[in-house]
Order: structure tokens, then C-alpha cells, then sequence
């Protein structure tokens, strides 16, 4: 088995009109146990952006860590937030440092920039950055994932359409993966507000 | 009936245990009435008519297994249980297949009713388990035939037994529990490809099985009611289809009796889990932003 | 019988997408028409769909020269079935049928991924999905091969239907017309096209139902 998919994970993000949305899945294992139901894998970096961390889960809190000390520093420095694809260009050279050992995580960047345009962005474990405009997806249940998005995303969706689809395609995806699903987390980020919420799913 | 012939054998000269003494039991596997007229013989040119296994020849067939196994991931992942109380047996499964991480199907039908009065369960090898239990029904109708009257749970769970013996080193994967209720009772038995078969009063088979054993060793009485022993059986399987992620699906409940086997329930654990821990209103997640972009 | 060789390997893959949708009194059987090996594109223009009965077909994904060897097998198998009993074989036949013929290569597998759809005796239709070493199932909707893992999520959350094994039981059909069907097959696959490189080219939808058999065809992306 991979190492990718000892703790197993599902992560989505989707572009709407003005908005975005990034989902992930609850669990967290060893292999096939379930160890817990309420694990974080979407962190915030400040109002408007969010890192989502898929892969061994050890891995992912270390740079989680690492990330929140490079973006706390230039904050002090610059005296503002990082625009996304700054952002996403410090996870991807924090990737490469450790080329020939790396995090064993496939992070997806979703911001909104200062002018309300959404941006999303995943890259793979040694920081090859990749660009969308619909959506991105992560983790054990990527290829379930790719499927459910592609049929269900429609581009330019109002934040509440946006919710429903991004809920719908993650549920869809993780029941039939073994290795994430028990429940989902929805971050749904307008210019005015973040909603987040805790969707109810199969439990098995 | 084709038995694997002296001449195919010999590809296998690592495999020790397939001796002079011991072969593949095809026995069962043909169909009781002729399939031909005579004289129809040419029509069966070409291709095998006679059931038997098709071997590949390679020198290294257990490597080749393994390869062919690789490629073709055979649905996986289970968690089936049985015991015997009072009032009889009472037998519980999942109902998912997986292969690798994912899941092929939700609905599989895990527990096999072989006849009236007697259950097999299947973990291991969907199709392994799916063959030779349609197999051992044959079988023990074709005993009950010869002999007028049933097949004991002893005889039949042995008949079983006796066949994966004879492809032991082959490949097969079974994990079974045959449970019934014959003259002298209750029966249970638990029967798998590496040749093993234990008498007992209760197993649980695959890989949510040590979930499933937690519960049903901490509940288990010999004289629960049905009712209850129902119940056991049903927590047993979800608490092991909320731990295991190879395990899920249905919940189906199975009873044996004197009067022969019942299905009691079969709940969706998606809903069950909910009915077992309902859902406290939590403080609320949901926060509003007042003010954007002030860092 | 020469043996062969540590490095032998009789397999390829040739890739390849198929769905089977049943309705009250429909199926519906869908396969994509690439034919691939590797990188590279063999055909455009290869059917995975075969006629074993007239109310039975298979779809078939895998290795190109195990599903053929298969059909042929199955296709003798029917007309030996013929003459014995004069009639057509059932759907539900066929199935039980290929699951042996699939499991009596248990040691040396067909590499072939099939999905058989017909109408039953009462003319409802019905699909039933394998694996390729012969555990079958008797679903509502069914999706195997290269892209499965792309279009079951999407069939899943648009068609899915109680489970058999619920008691009380509850009514499985699914609920769409057969028009709905052929349009839902056709969002799956135009789906699993833009992700899965062994699937596309052009779209065959074979509908039974009352009347006969009737086959569509959509064009794929070809990239």
C-alpha cells in the first residue's frame, strides 16, 4: 500500500460566481482502521484562504506548521495577507526543498484574491503546481472524485448551488472509497462571509 | 469427469502437497444430466466441455497467481459472524465487496442459503465463496437424494472442507462459516481455504472480525432470547462496519431454528448509526465574517 | 506441453469503459469504442457489446483476446443450448452461465470485465455485474472497466436505489424512463472522457426492450 494512502483522505475544491468552496472528508486511519471521525484536513491561512492537506497525516500537520510560521513572518514583514498565488507559490518551494525526501502530502490551495477573483490550485508532494478553473481534487478518493465533479460542476454557481454541488460530489465520491467518507467539512468562502459546515454521512 | 491428469501435475513439482494421494476434487462440478446425445461429441471440439479447471502452464505457477490475482483484484474485505444460543443459531454479515481501496459493491449477499436448514457465510474470495458454496448445495441436495433424509451440519461443513484441502497451494481464498440446525441441534462450524475446519459455539471471519469479537464477547449470554441475541448479532456487525474500513453496507440478520432459517433484519448501518448514537445539537459551527481582509 | 518461460506473460490491456442501466422495461447497455494498448490507440472503432441472446448482452472491457475468446465460447454455448432445448437462454441463465465459464478459468482468469444486461422472463430488465474470476450480482446499474471508478460515484448519487438485502424490503427500480436513461449514460461517459485516457471516440447505447433491440451512437472526445 502506498504511503499515500495509509491514513487515507478526500479532498475537493470548486470555483462559483464571485466564491469557492473546499470540502474534505472526516476520518482519519491506519490503513483500514478508523481511528477518528473528526479529524481537520482544511486549515486556514487568514480570512480568505484556505490549504487543504491531503496524504499521511503526520506529514501534513508538520507542514501545516511550517506554513503557518512562513505566512505569520510575512505578515509582520509586509503588514498584509498573502495574496493565493503567493501563497501557493511558498507551499510549492517548501515542497521542493525536499525534493529527494518529501512530505508525503498533495496540498489544494483555494483563496479569493483582493479583487473577489477565486483561485484554486493543487500540486503534487514535491510542489509541481496546478492550475484550474473549475475544480481540484486530492486523496484516496481522487479518481471517484474526478468522475462526480466532472459531471456535476457547472461554472459560475451562486455560493449556495456551489455548496450543494461540492456536498453532493464529495458524499458521492467517499462512499465508494474505503478509506475516507465518516462525515464531511465544507468551507464555503464569499467576499463577505465564511460558512463552514459539518455534513452528516455514512458511517461505514 | 476430468481429474487434473498425471501429465499437468508435473508443472507443479515445487508443490509437494499435491501428491498421487490427493487430487482436485471436481467432483460436483459437472451437471447431473448428460449435457450431450450421444454421438454429439464433435460439437465439443475445441472448447472444454468436461468441467474442470483450465491451468496455466508456466513454470512458475505461483508466481503467476499472484501476478493474475494482482490484476484482476478479486472483491475483498468482510465482516461476517455466528454463534449458538439457546434457541439456536444466529448468523450476521456486512454486505461489502472492495478491491484495493475501492468499493466494487454494497450489496453483496455475504450469508449463502445453501438449503432450508443450513446458512454459509462468505469472506476471502467473492467468487471463490460464491462457487463452491452454489457447489456444496448440490451436493448436500444430491445426499439428500441418496440418502433421504438431510445432510448434518458435521457432513456438510467436512464436504467443504475436504474440497479446499484438496486446492490447498493454490490460491484459493475462503474464510466460511457453515451454520445449520440438523438431528442433533444446532451446528457450527468454520471452514477455510488454508484447509482448517473448528467446531465452536462462536466465530466471527475477516477483516472487521476482531471489532465484531469485541461486542459479541462482552454481550454474549447462552441464554439470551431471540430478540436479543438478534440484537447482538446486529451491533456486533456495525460496530465493526464503523471501525473497519472494509466493512459496511447492510447489516443482515440471520436466524436458525428447528423450523429452519429466517432472515430477521437487514438495516442500512448508514441509518443504524444514527440509531445507535443519535446526533446531540452541537454548538453551532456556522460563524459570519464581520469584517474582511483587516489582518 | 512446452512450459513457458519465468517471464511469460499472456496479458495485455486494451482498456474501455462500460455501463448498463435496467428500467421497468428497459436496459440499457453502453460501452465506449477505443481500443488502446499503452499509450497508444489501436482502433477507434472496436464494439465491446455482444448479442449472446436475444435478451441478453454483454459488455466487455480487459484484455481484447480473453473477451473475444470468451464470447465465442459462450456465443457455442447458446447454440449447443438451442438445439438441446430449442428456445433462447434466459437472461438470468446467461448469467449463471458465465460466472461458470469465468470461474472454471479460476487459475488462468479471463482478463475481461463484464457487465451483462437483458430483460428477465417477465420482460423487466435486469443487469448483472462480475468480476473477472466469476462472483456476479444481480444489480440496477452497473459500471466496469477503465473508467468505472469515474462514473459509479455519479450513477451512485443519481440512481441509487434501497438495497435488496433491506428488510423490510423496499421497491429497487430505477425510477427513470428509458429516454432519462440513455441521456444519463450519455452525461457518464461524456464525464469520464475528459479524465480517463482508455475511454472515448465514440459512444455505442445498445436499448432493449419490448419491441427489440435499437442502438445509438454518440461521438467521444478523441484526444
Amino acid at each position: 500500500m502506498s504511503i499515500f494512502e495509509y491514513n487515507g483522505s478526500a479532498l475537493v475544491a470548486m470555483v462559483g460566481k464571485n466564491c469557492f468552496a473546499i470540502a474534505a472528508d472526516r476520518r482519519l486511519g491506519v490503513q483500514l482502521q478508523t481511528i477518528a471521525t473528526d479529524f481537520q484536513r482544511i486549515y486556514k491561512m487568514h480570512d480568505r484562504l484556505f490549504i487543504g492537506l491531503s496524504g499521511l497525516a503526520t506529514d501534513a500537520q508538520t507542514l501545516y506548521q511550517r506554513l503557518v510560521f512562513r505566512h505569520k513572518l510575512y505578515q509582520l514583514r509586509e503588514e498584509r495577507d498573502m495574496k493565493p498565488e503567493t501563497f501557493a507559490n511558498l507551499v510549492s518551494a517548501i515542497l521542493y526543498e525536499k525534493r529527494f525526501g518529501p512530505y508525503f502530502c498533495q496540498p489544494v490551495i483555494a483563496g479569493l484574491s483582493d479583487e473577489d477573483k477565486p483561485f484554486i490550485c493543487t500540486m503534487d508532494s514535491i510542489g509541481a503546481k496546478e492550475l484550474a478553473k473549475d475544480f481540484v481534487v486530492a486523496g484516496t478518493a481522487s479518481e471517484s472524485l474526478y468522475g462526480a465533479c466532472e459531471a456535476m460542476y457547472k461554472p459560475d454557481l451562486e455560493p449556495e448551488e456551489l455548496f450543494e454541488t461540492i456536498s453532493q460530489a464529495l458524499l458521492a465520491s467517499v462512499d465508494r472509497d474505503c478509506l475516507s467518507g465518516w462525515g464531511g467539512h465544507v468551507y464555503l468562502v464569499t467576499p463577505t462571509e465564511i460558512k463552514e459546515r459539518i455534513l452528516k454521512g455514512r458511517m461505514d | 469427469m476430468r481429474m487434473v491428469e498425471e501429465g499437468d501435475r508435473k508443472l507443479y513439482p515445487f508443490r509437494p502437497y499435491v501428491c498421487d494421494g490427493m487430487k482436485l476434487d471436481t467432483s460436483g462440478l459437472e451437471s447431473t444430466a448428460p449435457v450431450f446425445g450421444i454421438g454429439n461429441e464433435f460439437l465439443s471440439s475445441g472448447f472444454q466441455m468436461t468441467p474442470s479447471f483450465q491451468l496455466p502452464s508456466a513454470t512458475d505457477f505461483e508466481g503467476f497467481q499472484k501476478e493474475a490475482i494482482q490484476m484482476v483484484k478479486p472483491a475483498k474485505g468482510t465482516t461476517t459472524l455466528a454463534f449458538i444460543f439457546k434457541h439456536g443459531v444466529m448468523v450476521a454479515a456486512d454486505s461489502r465487496a472492495s478491491m484495493g481501496g475501492y468499493i466494487s459493491s454494497q450489496s453483496v449477499k455475504k450469508i449463502i442459503e445453501i438449503n432450508p436448514y443450513m446458512l454459509g457465510t462468505m469472506a476471502g474470495g467473492a467468487a471463490d465463496c460464491q462457487f463452491w458454496h452454489r457447489n456444496l448445495g448440490i451436493k448436500c441436495r444430491l445426499h439428500e437424494l441418496a440418502n433421504k433424509r438431510r445432510i448434518t451440519v458435521t457432513g456438510a461443513s467436512k464436504l467443504l472442507a475436504n474440497i479446499l484441502y484438496s486446492y490447498r497451494g493454490m490460491g484459493l481464498s475462503v474464510g466460511t462459516m457453515i451454520a445449520g440446525w440438523d438431528e442433533t441441534g444446532p451446528g457450527l462450524y468454520y471452514v477455510d481455504s488454508e484447509g482448517g475446519r473448528l467446531k465452536g459455539m462462536r466465530f466471527s471471519v475477516g477483516s472487521g472480525s476482531p471489532y465484531a469479537y469485541g461486542v459479541l464477547d462482552n454481550g454474549y449470554r447462552y441464554d439470551m432470547t431471540i430478540e436479543e441475541a438478534a440484537e447482538l448479532a446486529r451491533r456486533a456487525i456495525y460496530h465493526a462496519t464503523f471501525r473497519d474500513g472494509a466493512s459496511g453496507g447492510v447489516a443482515s440478520v440471520y436466524y436458525v431454528g428447528s423450523e429452519g432459517w429466517k432472515k430477521l433484519s437487514g438495516d442500512d448501518v448508514g441509518e443504524l448509526h444514527y440509531k445507535y448514537y443519535p446526533v446531540v445539537p452541537a454548538a453551532s459551527v456556522e460563524h459570519e465574517m464581520v469584517e474582511v481582509g483587516a489582518a | 506441453m512446452t512450459k513457458q518461460q519465468a517471464n511469460w506473460s499472456p496479458y495485455d490491456f486494451n482498456g474501455g469503459t462500460c455501463v448498463a442501466v435496467a428500467g421497468a422495461d428497459y436496459c440499457v447497455i453502453a460501452a465506449d469504442t477505443r481500443m488502446s494498448t499503452g499509450y497508444n490507440i489501436l482502433t477507434r472503432d472496436y464494439s465491446k457489446i455482444c448479442k449472446l441472446a436475444d435478451k441478453s448482452l454483454l459488455a466487455s472491457s480487459g484484455f481484447q483476446a480473453d473477451v473475444r475468446a470468451l464470447q465465442k465460447n459462450l456465443e457455442a454455448r447458446h447454440q449447443i443450448y438451442q438445439h438441446q432445448h430449442n428456445k433462447q437462454m434466459s437472461c438470468p441463465a446467461m448469467a449463471q452461465l458465465l460466472s461458470n465459464t469465468l470461474y472454471y478459468k479460476r487459475f488462468f482468469p479471463y482478463y475481461a470485465f463484464n457487465v451483462l444486461g437483458g430483460l428477465d422472463n417477465e420482460g423487466k430488465g435486469c443487469v448483472f455485474t462480475y468480476d473477472a474470476v466469476g462472483s456476479y450480482e444481480k444489480v440496477g446499474y452497473s459500471s466496469q472497466g477503465s473508467g468505472s471508478k469515474l462514473i459509479m460515484p455519479f450513477l451512485d448519487n443519481q440512481l441509487k436505489s434501497p438495497s435488496p438485502l433491506l428488510l423490510p424490503a423496499q421497491d429497487a427500480v430505477t425510477p427513470l424512463s428509458e429516454l432519462e436513461a440513455i441521456d444519463l449514460v450519455k452525461t457518464a461517459f461524456a464525464s469520464a472522457t475528459e479524465r480517463d485516457i482508455y475511454t472515448g471516440d465514440k459512444l455505442e447505447i445498445v436499448v432493449l426492450n419490448r419491441e427489440g433491440i435499437r442502438r445509438e451512437y454518440m461521438e467521444l472526445r478523441k484526444d
